[in-house]
């Protein structure tokens, strides 16, 4: 864990990049000028950033690679209510009631 | 009668209201997240209000929860932020004519909410008190119930029994994050690949896999992309 003062420190370099990805193009005023090569490359970003801190997550059992384990199945739990219903609540609800089910239910 | 910019903030704040419904349990889950990893009240308000950015603190926390280098959580935020540079070039114009220090707090109050009312009419808007209200307006309310939720998340949290998992809400939130993204080929192959190479080189030292997975999808999607419009092209 993070903590004391290198805590604050990261808190203020991820400030940084907030004001500097917001802030680029209405600092800079009608100056700058996009590439459209890099703006069609960025708009990958988000995606492939949140895939990789999920899928680690869901696909690792300690260091190895098991994909039958109470994470994933919770995992396809939110896929699912979160692809078929648009209540904002609904895959917190139930992906960490499938989550507790099986690790406090079944003991698993 | 009413001035264009009170016209311009009722206006916005208007077609703003259906989308911070959508963001209160956001808030709330991300208060509770940035508890659930360790981070005191304090701690969790003061990130909340730096970084104003739920998507990158949420990424960032099981970075911290880990120890990483402050580098690696920057770069993430950093990735997770990047679109806000795409937006930040799609609305400038709107700020025509402002002295800086409003650009500053401006810059740090977009949110995509705001942005996505904001893209079409009050960019192209001839009245620069209209869009000015359009756009501050709805930010500021959306700043207000995004940090009272928040809140409400944090000094929550302790009410939830510590043996829940509930640092598994990190992840759920992150999952909701991207579904919608991957509509299109090119977006799936670049959250597949980049998920998938995090996985592979989860043994680099530093947890280096996460950034090199983000390149990695980066790369992948851009790929895509390019091969999907060939073959249309054919």
């Amino acid at each position: 864990m993070t903590e004391g003062l290198w805590l604050w420190l990261a808190f203020v370099l991820m400030s940084m990049t907030t004001i500097g990805t917001r802030g680029s193009f209405i600092l800079l005023g009608e100056k700058g000028r996009l590439p459209s090569a890099l703006q069609r490359a960025l708009r990958y970003a988000p995606a492939a950033a949140l895939s990789a801190l999920v899928l680690p997550d869901l696909l690792l059992d300690g260091a190895t690679v098991s994909p039958f384990n109470p994470k994933f199945a919770a995992g396809v739990v939110v896929v699912v209510v979160a692809l078929r219903w648009r209540n904002p609540w609904l895959p917190f609800v139930l992906g960490m009631g499938a989550l507790l089910m099986m690790r406090k239910g079944l003991g698993w | 009668m009413e001035s264009a910019f009170r016209r311009g903030a009722r206006e916005g704040v208007r077609d703003f209201l259906p989308i911070s419904v959508g963001l209160l349990p956001w808030a709330v889950v991300t208060g509770i997240a940035m508890r659930s990893i360790g981070l005191t009240e304090l701690e969790a308000l003061g990130m909340n209000l730096l970084v104003y950015a739920g998507t990158a603190q949420l990424g960032a926390l099981p970075l911290i929860a880990a120890g990483a280098p402050l580098w690696l959580i920057m770069l993430t935020a950093l990735a997770l932020n990047l679109r806000f540079v795409i937006f930040s070039a799609a609305i400038a114009p709107l700020f025509a004519g402002r002295r800086w220090s409003t650009r500053l707090l401006s810059s740090y109050l977009l949110v995509d909410g705001v942005f996505a009312i904001c893209a079409d009419k009050a960019v192209t808007s001839d009245d620069p008190q209209w869009r000015w209200g359009y756009y501050i307006a709805p930010s500021v309310f959306n700043w207000l119930v995004w940090q009272l939720f928040v809140a409400g998340g944090v000094f929550g949290a302790e009410f939830v029994p510590s043996d829940w998992s509930l640092e598994f809400m990190v992840t759920i939130a992150l999952m909701v994050l991207v579904l919608p993204m991957l509509r299109s080929r090119p977006m799936l192959v670049a959250a597949l690949a980049g998920g998938l190479g995090a996985v592979l080189l989860r043994g680099l030292p530093l947890r280096l896999g996460v950034v090199a997975g983000i390149a990695i999808g980066i790369a992948a999607g851009f790929a895509a992309e390019h091969w999907q419009q060939r073959r249309e092209a054919a």
